[in-house]
């Protein structure tokens, strides 16, 4: 029996009427990279926050090599040996990199009451060295730097004092490869001085390859830890859905014929800075995907066809030559748009599911008189949120309190409500796990089916292979002109050659 | 299997309780305000000996009544999409202005010239707010100060008055009365029963979303101001008539009362979807209450306006949603 790290021991955590947490004991050992798995709202970050002091827990205790930890926020943590590198942004704008990485242990650099900002750039200079981020310069302003430096400087943050528990809470994603290796190399240091990392992550191989131990929950429930090397992919996700996953998990049809119908056309759309000079045509019934670098402009793409870009040249028809130009225009027109921005774009964040589902089709629901009924929007509320499966206790439930799957869910049930015909997907399944993922696809090919036509803007290379009818890569903003077929041929490395 | 299905059904009544009981808390949350509004009549009548609810101290405080009521029910909707207004004084003092000049030629043109004032005031500011994006607070105690600077200019050498014979022929409560209820029962029909007021609640709950979801937000914000200030100018009319003359000071602090008001009368500081038509009567009448209360108890109105500043702090700091980190624009 290896030597027991940290314990948790029947933690709970409620949100209100949500019980995201119940009654999770997990052991960690010293000396493992331990993985965290469940699908979206499965309590895993909430567990992690929990330990950490981001949020209290209601019960249950932490023990840290023998001893009770309780602590009240990160600063805490980190002195009884605990950090996080949490899903989000979790470094502060408007500081620079050395006060970030010495945020809340500034005191050692106090002397007489002054802070010694020399040396305390010159020690962040000097660890960022040792990490092997030279290029990242202890005394700039942290804003300088984009997303995926801001990551790297946390790690240096969260491990540069040998914590011995590092929680790294789906950090991955955000990340390219190269900072990915980084990542890894400092989890397996961290897991060779004997401590513990704990992971966090919705990419089994990757968590199969890095993870010694893997521990499932499920809505917030403890179900099982397994030996890492003893089982596959397949095993881990029948752990966090409870249930065999069909095989049917994109569409499976090939070499059907597009329809020769254009429904939209996209003409020489340039927003300064972000897309030059775009143009393409959507046909009915098809799924034409845009693929590419997150930098690449797709996702302002997205916008520009549903009137939501500020300064759009350039024009988008419809197939009986209206112009969208504005994002009621569109709406009107039946354009429907989910934004990658879930929670500032796509849904109000601090509103009902029933609300949110309404918001764009009270137009319809007022009818000729342009009265709401309460009574009607409820019914039209439940029936769409039934449709897309939306776990809820009710749709007075607000949106804010669900999981990012759920979310999304929502988000596509006003717009089917809406019955739209055009349907802009910008990352339709970011942040979500696999049994949502795979209704998300479900109703996609449905809609398809069904003569709608769909946009899919996605970073994830596999479900544009797995989805679409068309595939159009964007680089530095223009249409790089190459234009993928569906195919079961199609691999993962045509498409990064040309993104590339 | 029999023990899993027990704690699954134990699991599901914790679940069922703990939403009963949230169900319960966002009720109780709900009527708090009317319970305070019985309350708070009863214990300043008893303390005052059966004065406050006398029935000539209640027509008494139903004139004080109408005008908050109307001008609040303009600042409810701007606060509803977490905005603030804080010019309804200078409003009410400038229309009143207005309407007094127009009053020596014609009384409904004098009211129009009233409400047309407020509105302009109100573009002013929905201009400032949106084309300018500067802050709504920031816009709106800007031209509380520029208007209040106009109306002591116009009011130096003496108090101005409109046509006495015409206006003090109108002070009836009847008539008061009437205004109030058709603007509440419009107000809460479009607010109730119109997208205008989910569209309202969706700009205060989540701006950049509603855009997306095909609210035009910038046209909202303007047109919302404006009709605030038209209400409010409506407002002024009504308080004409019951003063009979405008003054340097005339509707000053009006804002600060309308904002107690609605706050006591439960309504969300930052609006959102969680605001209800009921904060402005309900808000209204605690707050006339309270004050006319604490007349009666024979305070100063120095202490008087002590003591509201407290229970406006003490409702705001209960009230607020912590856990919803929402800026006020």
């Amino acid at each position: 029996m290896p030597d027991v790290r940290l314990q948790a021991i029947d933690v709970c955590k409620t949100f209100g009427v949500i019980k995201a947490v119940q009654n999770v004991s997990i052991d960690f050992y010293k000396g493992e990279v331990h993985g965290l798995i469940g699908e979206n709202g499965s309590g895993k970050s909430t567990l992690m926050h929990t330990l950490t002091g981001i949020f209290s827990s209601d019960s249950g205790r932490f023990i840290l090599d023998g001893k009770e930890v309780h602590v009240k926020n990160q600063v805490e943590a980190n002195k009884e040996g605990i950090s996080i590198i949490v899903q989000e942004l979790g470094t502060l704008s408007g500081l620079t990199v050395a006060e970030n990485i010495f945020l809340g242990h500034e005191d050692r650099f106090v002397k007489f009451g002054i802070k010694n900002t020399n040396a305390m750039v010159k020690e962040a200079d000097e660890l960022l060295k040792k990490y092997g981020f030279e290029r990242i310069h202890a005394a700039d302003m942290i804003d300088r730097y984009n997303f995926e430096d801001r990551k790297l400087i946390e790690i240096v943050k969260s491990t540069y004092f040998s914590p011995k528990v590092v929680v790294i809470d789906e950090t991955t994603t955000a990340l390219s490869q190269e900072g990915r290796e980084e990542l890894y190399k400092h989890m397996k240091r961290i897991k060779e001085e004997g401590n513990t990392v704990i992971f966090i992550s919705h990419d089994l191989s990757e968590v199969l390859s890095k993870c010694d131990r893997v521990s499932v929950l499920r809505d917030g429930v403890y179900i099982d830890t397994v030996n890492a090397a003893d089982v596959t992919e397949d095993d881990l996700k029948k752990l966090m859905v409870g249930r065999e996953l069909g095989e049917h998990y994109y569409r499976e049809d090939y070499g059907e014929k597009i329809s020769d119908e254009v429904v939209l056309t996209v003409r020489n759309v340039t927003v300064p800075g972000i897309i030059h000079d775009v143009s393409f045509e959507l046909h009915k019934g098809e799924i034409l995907g845009f693929g590419g670098l997150s930098e690449c402009g797709m996702h302002e793409l997205g916008k520009a066809v549903f009137g939501a870009s500020y300064d759009r040249e350039g024009s988008v028809t419809l197939a009986d030559g209206t112009e969208i130009d504005s994002i009621i225009k569109a709406i009107k027109h039946s354009i429907a748009y989910a934004s990658k921005d879930r929670d500032n774009e796509s849904i109000v964040i601090n509103e009902s599911i029933g609300d949110n589902i309404c918001l764009p089709s009270l137009d319809e629901l007022g009818g000729s008189a342009h009265v709401l009924i309460d009574k009607k929007l409820k019914e039209f509320a439940e029936k769409q949120a039934k449709e897309m499966n939306v776990k809820m206790v009710d749709t007075e439930q607000f949106v804010s309190e669900l999981s990012g799957g759920n979310k999304q869910k929502v988000v596509l049930a006003r717009w089917i409500g809406k019955n739209s015909d055009i349907i802009v997907l910008d990352s339709p399944t970011r942040g979500i796990d696999v049994k949502v993922k795979a209704d998300i696809y479900a109703l996609m090919d449905e809609m398809r089916k069904n003569g709608k036509s769909i946009i899919m803007i996605s970073e994830e290379i596999m479900e544009l292979i797995g989805m679409c009818d068309r595939i159009i890569i964007m680089k530095d903003g223009r249409n790089s002109g190459e234009e993928l077929l569906r195919n079961p041929e199609l691999t993962e490395n045509d498409l990064i050659a040309k993104m590339v | 299997m029999a023990g899993g299905d027990t704690s699954k059904n134990e699991a599901l009544s914790i679940e069922t309780n703990a939403l009963k009981r949230a169900v319960l808390a966002s009720r109780i949350r709900a009527i708090l305000p009317v319970i305070g509004l019985v309350a708070i009549s009863l214990i300043f009548n008893i303390l005052s000996a059966g004065k406050l609810l006398a029935p000539s101290n209640i027509k008494l405080l139903m004139s004080q009544v109408y005008v908050t009521m109307i001008a609040a029910t303009g600042v409810f909707f701007i606060m509803t999409m977490g905005g603030l207004d804080f010019s309804q004084g200078s409003i009410l003092g400038v229309a009143a202005l207005v309407f007094c000049f127009l009053s020596k030629y014609n009384v409904p043109i004098a009211i129009l010239g009233g409400i047309l004032a407020g509105a302009c005031i109100g573009a002013v500011n929905g201009f400032f707010y949106v084309k300018r994006k500067v802050k709504s607070f920031v816009v709106t105690i800007c031209t509380m100060f520029l208007f209040r600077g106009a109306i002591e200019f116009a009011t130096t050498n003496a108090p101005v008055q409109g046509d006495i014979v015409k206006t003090v022929a109108l002070n009836n409560d009847r008539l008061k009365i009437t205004i109030t209820l058709i603007v509440l029962v419009v107000a809460f029909f479009f607010f109730r029963f119109t997208k205008f007021g989910k569209y309202l609640k969706a700009i205060g709950a989540g701006e950049k979303a509603a855009a997306f979801s095909g609210v035009e937000t910038d046209k909202m914000k303007f047109w919302v101001y404006v009709l605030s200030g038209a209400i409010t100018g409506l407002a002024a009319f009504i308080n004409v008539i019951k003063v009979g003359s405008v003054t340097a000071n005339s509707g000053s602090q009006l804002e600060t009362r309308i904002m107690i008001a609605l706050v006591i009368g439960g309504m969300p500081i930052s609006g959102g979807s969680k605001v209800r038509f009921e904060n402005v009567v309900v808000g209204s009448l605690l707050y006339i209450i309270l004050s006319a209360g604490l007349v009666a108890l024979g305070l100063t109105p120095a202490m008087q306006q002590l003591i509201e500043g407290v229970v406006f702090l003490i409702v705001v700091a209960i009230t607020s949603d912590r856990n919803s980190v929402q800026v006020v624009k």
